[in-house]
């Protein structure tokens, strides 16, 4: 089991910036009328997110920034999509006739190059601050997007590739615990969500109960937040534990299993999908290791082939199943690739002038915002950096990305205040 | 007469470029040859002139990957899928097959008798054309398209023996097929494994493939090129590797792994015509070139090259190699 | 009472800290300002916590374990009056005291996951170093001593991002978070500009990494540009706005920046540090932090943090927030104890012993009556969250056979004790560093619901574990005692008694597995995951 070590920290000698009883207090910011704050919340209610999280950093020119007859273009051609006008790489047939779900933002530049901050970077959608621990997209979302009481978990992370595993940020930060994900390092289940052999149902049950009990003692006349988390965590064990039907893709109809396909990557976001038709309101499903300094177009050849496919299929099943119009799909990296095509044949790290794509939910698809030079070597129109994404993503699921929360007297908004969302891309 | 040998290899003259030059081809009757690049282009060019002027062959639109002379015409083909017969003087289009292969064209051979073109690419068929009227004379269908770990399969190289009766196909995961020339029927098949890095745990996706083939003079053994095992895929980090096989028993004769200084992809193997010592290049962001003794079994010499080198043109009496790389064309002699 | 008169008069604020004379002690002068503010508020403190309580808290505060039942039989029958400063002085004298607090400096100071601060911060905790002398290792370490290279993975681990690196010395030394300043002045807090951003960032702007050390040069400038548009030149200026005057210096020109890029090579090449420069803008900063007035801030910085350590909540609130507009709750309390530090070679010791020596951190966590007082006041204690390690421990000792703490033969236990101690080092990564906000994730719940690996750990039927130990006794009321001791370091009440026994009762016909579960329902009970 990796229990996420949460990089937030420092209780000891604390780095505390929370005052009083409960987590970071949540407010919608002031200048909402009430009325329109109500039917925020309800914009909110049932929506879902889903990030492809392509770790070591995909190429956008063999992806959905291409740049055909150039010499940074590399081998593959651009080929029409069904959206007019715009074309992406050959390498993705199958995404070319579903464009018109999806938005392409070409226009990201995030300046951090390497993996370590580039990740952190767009997990957080924004810069780390030495004392205060931002929650990441995932906390941020089950907390917004999820319940209370939910028997199904609200934030699960697949990992299983080793490399950059480290650099995939989950954490809650001040949000608290309750919002840290459930992290799959080890193939498509959850550990510990099976009873062991050695105690049965009732026993497993009622030594919860007597746990219970002797914690409720403890209680009595004691007031704390992370006292009041260690029973809620306890309260959503069984629950959870009925959940884990939802990791087993052999439930799934045959033919539906077969449309997948048997790559890791396909079955792990099979599970995404029955998670987030479950109701779960975040899942981050990691394809690593796209870092292609050398062989670079024989890597994407593979990857982007298995990419095109793995997401047109949960767009196709998530339109089928009525959910794509409340699931946000996000491609994501920590920074895409050089123009530059290295001897290796490699193109090496690059967050100048790279792509991000948003699909479904609230997403104005066929769109395209924002664009880079011939070369791809620069952004030419609409930079935008990891702030205004993060902000465009909140807004798509009906979030108020100026929503703020209060860590202690300090608020705190969702992404660093006066950030604007691209709206360009939005429904 | 002077003597011709590896000890006397030397560099005579390199010319840099913005782009990479992936395939060449060397006329035999003159001084220049033909260069395929990373542009689309195709280019003649006189590299040893006082000014090498390059000159364009317009037609592909993606990198030129095969590049055959068969005389009469210049054969190329590209990853735009295409082949194109072109006028050798006028540069100009004679013939274009669209879609000769369903998928990226990675490579070309000629045969001996200069009379079949053939082309591979990653719709993992080898298309034998007849050289002069460009008619599809015979698809050889056998390797797989897909990986084990269900991923796409490509076709990286082909090459047919002197004596004109065997074909090899060489794909990524490291599968050498022979074919019967006459027949196209499928002979026999190796594996080359160490060739070949699937890491299903750290990266999940794969590197190397077999990169080059090549028969011996004799026809009865057959040479490939790779790279060996790699511990982090995303970088060409583990030493070139040339492996030689009887091509009647199976049984493999030789193994050549490189050393610190031989890093990267064999991209090319050419044997001497003596078949006692054969040349591989190669490289990753840099290149070099390996001379191995095929009697001793050992290295006889091994040289930098200026830039990972994608393929030789090597002149008949072996006294001079035109090299293509990354961003440089390059001239060496093997002339004492 | 050893309250003298000169101490009372302080803490009313009659006067000035500089007029009292003599020794005072840290515990009395802190619990007579914390009950004066108290009475001005009208505030009834809880209760004492008992014996079994205290020793557990200090225990875990300050050598991060659980005590043993043996240890807590001899501190529960003790008569001496003397008692608990004598265990207090014991444990402050153990080895794991030392490992314990620089385990938690570490988490404090190097960045999140890495620990490699941490024996640099044991040894200097162990040759009672002063916090000021820590910090001058850190910033300005000697790379010839192989202890303050260790230290200097202070710097060297920010070094690449110049930002990080002054908000962090800012945030963790001075109890200042300027990062809002970066961008504009700060918003919440007048004082803060952009100019105390970057003028706090200009002593850190000629440091740069080379190879495995950190080097800087005796050039080089930082601009800035203000909200407006404004291109400026940053002054090297401390929090307080006093700004250093430097010497004239000149840029190299091409040819000698060349030079000098082939010598950093070299040296990186040869593992060798750079050269320090003869104008060093990081001593500046030392220099100006540790003297004159502005020496306040790196000493009530500290002793904050210490404090909230201590008692689980600041006297300023948030702990990088301390500004004039967010004044401490007791301001003479924070600069008597401020004083005592700087007066005392900032020795972390001296005043970790008197804070746990005072009566408000005797005082139960639990509070019954109608109006729980508000954490500032530092009436009730507090229920911290534990640490990884010390979760682990509390775990692995709760687990273990009592008995095999309890030999007459004191070295035997010692070993047996540091054996334990120190398997919970590999416990801990599966457990989660708190933060303030901190919250239980049910990973965790989930872990110790279903994983296999724990439940052989924790709950194995051996002799030498607690499980072990409870299947030999002839009685369900032993078992019920002999486990609740071990792990909860007390005797049972009698509503659980009565619980427990009921719970083993049904199940006559599976007693171990009963056994097993009950030491599970005490082991994950809320009680052993804090300290309260």
């Amino acid at each position: 089991m990796t229990l996420q070590n949460s990089f937030s920290r420092r209780r000891f000698l604390g780095q505390s910036t929370l005052v009083g009883a409960g987590a970071a207090a949540s407010v919608m910011s002031l200048d909402i009328l009430k009325s329109e704050a109500f039917s925020k919340q309800l914009k909110q209610k049932g929506k879902r997110v889903l990030l492809l999280w392509l770790a070591g950093g995909v190429s956008q020119l063999e992806t959905f920034d291409p740049k055909p007859g150039r010499l940074t273009g590399g081998p593959f051609q651009a080929i029409q999509t069904a959206v007019p006008g715009v074309e992406i790489s050959e390498l993705m047939p199958k995404m070319a006739t579903r464009l018109k779900h999806t938005a392409i933002i070409r226009s990201l530049n995030t300046k951090i190059g390497d993996h370590g901050g580039g990740a952190r970077l767009m997990h957080l959608g924004r810069r780390d601050e030495p004392n205060l621990s931002y929650p990441d997209m995932g906390s941020v979302m089950a907390r917004e997007l999820g319940r209370p009481d939910s028997k199904v978990p609200d934030y699960v992370t697949f990992y299983t590739a080793t490399e950059g595993r480290g650099n995939a940020v989950g954490q809650a930060g001040f949000l608290g615990s309750r919002y840290a994900p459930m992290f799959l390092t080890t193939g498509n289940k959850p550990q510990n969500l099976e009873r062991l052999e050695s105690i049965s149902d009732l026993d497993h049950r009622e030594r919860a109960d007597l746990r219970r009990v002797l914690s409720a003692r403890f209680t009595q006349g004691r007031v704390s937040p992370a006292l009041g988390s260690h029973n809620v965590a306890y309260g959503r064990v069984r629950g959870l534990m009925s959940s884990e039907a939802l990791f087993d893709i052999t439930r799934e109809p045959k033919s539906i299993q077969d449309k997948y396909g048997p790559s890791l990557f396909a079955q792990q976001t099979l599970v995404a999908r029955r998670l987030i038709e479950a109701g779960t309101p975040f899942v981050k499903v990691s394809r690593a290791w796209w870092d292609s300094h050398g062989q670079n177009f024989e890597t994407h050849l593979e990857m982007v082939t298995e990419l095109d496919h793995v997401m047109s299929t949960l767009l196709d099943d998530l339109q089928e199943r009525g959910l794509l119009e409340d699931t946000l799909v996000i491609t994501l990296s920590e920074f895409g690739r050089t123009p530059t095509i290295n001897g290796s044949l490699g193109r090496d790290h690059f967050a100048r002038a790279w792509s991000a794509t948003l699909s479904g939910c609230g997403i104005r698809g066929g769109t395209v915002f924002g664009s880079t030079d011939e070369d791809g070597q620069h952004v030419k129109d609409g930079e935008v950096g990891a702030a205004e994404l993060f902000a465009t993503i909140y807004a798509a699921v009906g979030i108020d990305p100026q929503h703020e929360y209060y860590v202690g007297s300090r608020p705190v908004p969702l992404v660093d205040s006066g950030t604007e969302v691209i709206s360009e891309v939005l429904a | 007469m002077a003597e011709i040998g590896p000890k006397f290899f030397k560099e005579v003259k390199q010319i840099s470029r913005g782009d990479i030059l992936l395939r060449i081809s060397h006329q035999a009757s003159m001084q220049s040859v033909y260069v395929g690049s990373s542009d689309a282009k195709i280019y003649s060019v006189d590299p040893l002139a006082d000014k090498p002027e390059f000159h364009e062959f317009q037609g592909h639109t993606s990198y030129v990957m095969g590049l055959v002379d068969t005389g009469k015409h210049l054969v190329s083909g590209s990853y735009d899928r295409s082949l194109i017969w072109w006028d050798k003087e006028s540069r100009e289009i004679v013939r274009r097959v669209e879609d000769a292969h369903d998928r990226w064209i990675r490579n070309m051979f000629l045969s001996p008798d200069g009379q079949t073109v053939l082309s591979v690419g990653d719709d993992m068929v080898c298309k034998l054309w007849d050289a002069e009227s460009g008619e599809l004379v015979r698809e050889l269908v056998s390797h797989q398209k897909i990986t084990p770990n269900h991923f796409p399969n490509m076709l990286y190289a082909t090459a047919v023996s002197p004596d004109g009766k065997l074909i090899a196909t060489v794909d990524r995961i490291a599968k050498i097929k022979i074919w019967d020339f006459k027949t196209g029927e499928e002979v026999t098949e190796f594996e080359a494994p160490k060739c070949y890095t699937w890491d299903p745990q750290k990266r999940i996706h794969s590197i190397g493939g077999i990169r080059s083939v090549c028969f011996s003079p004799d026809s009865k053994s057959v040479a490939v090129g790779g790279i060996g095992p790699i511990g982090n895929i995303d970088h060409l980090e583990s030493p070139g590797r040339v492996e030689i096989f009887n091509v009647a028993s199976g049984e493999k004769t030789h193994e050549f792994e490189g050393d610190k200084k031989i890093i990267g992809l064999v991209e090319q193997i050419v044997f001497h015509p003596s078949g006692k010592w054969l040349m591989a290049v190669g490289g990753k962001e840099t290149g070099w070139v390996q001379f191995l003794d095929l009697e001793k079994k050992e290295v006889i010499r091994q040289i930098d090259a200026p830039m990972h080198v994608h393929q030789v043109a090597v002149t008949d009496d072996f006294s001079t190699v035109y090299g293509a790389g990354h961003g440089k064309l390059i001239v060496w002699s093997l002339v004492q | 009472m050893r309250l003298s008169q000169s101490i009372i008069l302080l803490a009313l604020g009659f006067v000035p800290l500089s007029m009292v004379q003599g020794e005072t002690l840290i515990q009395d002068v802190v619990d007579s300002m914390l009950d004066a503010k108290m009475q001005q508020v009208n505030i009834t403190a809880a209760p004492m916590a008992d014996d079994y309580n205290i020793l557990r808290r200090t225990t875990l505060d300050l050598i991060g374990r659980i005590p043993t039942s043996a240890e807590v039989d001899r501190y529960v029958t003790s008569e001496d009056s003397n008692k608990r400063e004598q265990m207090v002085d014991q444990l402050l004298q153990s080895p794991a005291y030392q490992k314990h607090l620089a385990y938690d400096l570490n988490l404090l100071l190097a960045p999140a996951g890495n620990n490699e601060l941490q024996n640099f911060l044991e040894q200097a905790v162990t040759q009672r170093r002063g916090w000021d002398q820590m910090f001058r290792a850190m910033l300005l370490g000697d790379y010839e001593d192989e202890l303050e290279r260790q230290a200097m993975k202070f710097v060297k681990l920010r070094v690449k991002d110049l930002d990080n690196l002054t908000n962090a010395t800012s945030s963790l030394f001075f109890g200042v978070n300027i990062s809002c300043a970066k961008c504009h002045d700060h918003p919440l807090v007048i004082e803060w500009t952009q100019a105390h951003f970057y003028g706090m960032k200009s002593f850190f702007n000629r440091s740069f990494e080379n190879g495995d050390f950190v080097g800087e040069r005796d050039y080089g400038a930082l601009q800035y540009q203000t909200t407006d548009g404004k291109q400026l030149d940053a002054q090297m200026m401390f929090l307080s706005g006093k700004v250093i005057e430097e010497p004239q210096w000149t840029s190299p020109d091409a040819e000698k920046q060349k030079a000098e890029k082939k010598q950093l090579e070299q040296l990186a090449k040869d593992k060798q540090p750079v050269p320090v420069p003869q104008y060093s803008r990081r001593a500046q900063l030392l220099d100006i932090a540790l003297n004159g007035d502005d020496r306040s801030y790196f000493s009530k910085s500290i002793v904050n943090r210490i404090w909230y350590r201590t008692f689980g909540y600041g006297l300023v609130m948030p702990l990088d927030q301390m500004h004039p507009s967010n004044p401490a709750s007791h301001p003479k309390l924070l600069d008597f104890l401020a004083q005592d530090m700087s007066d005392h070679g900032y020795d972390l010791t001296r005043l970790i012993r008197g804070l746990v020596l005072t009566q408000a951190y005797a005082r139960s966590s639990r509070y019954d009556g109608e109006n729980r007082p508000p954490q500032l006041w530092f009436a009730v204690a507090n229920v911290k969250p534990l640490t990884p390690q010390q979760y682990a421990a509390a775990l692995l000792f709760g687990a273990r056979n009592p008995s095999q703490f309890a030999s007459e033969d004191v070295l035997k236990t010692q070993a047996e004790i540091e054996s334990v101690h120190a398997q919970a080092r590999t416990l801990a990564v599966k457990f989660d560093v708190p933060s303030d906000e901190f919250q239980v994730s049910v990973d965790e719940a989930l872990l110790f619901s279903n994983d296999a690996a724990l439940e052989k750990d924790l709950l194995a039927n051996r002799a030498d574990r607690l499980i072990g130990e409870l299947m030999i006794l002839s009685t369900d009321a032993e078992v019920v005692a002999t486990a609740s001791k071990s792990i909860m370091n007390r005797p049972v009440t009698k509503q659980e008694q009565r619980v427990m026994m009921k719970y083993l009762k049904h199940r006559q016909d599976r007693r171990e597995a009963a056994v097993i579960q009950l030491v599970w329902a005490l082991l994950t009970s809320s009680e052993v995951r804090f300290n309260y």
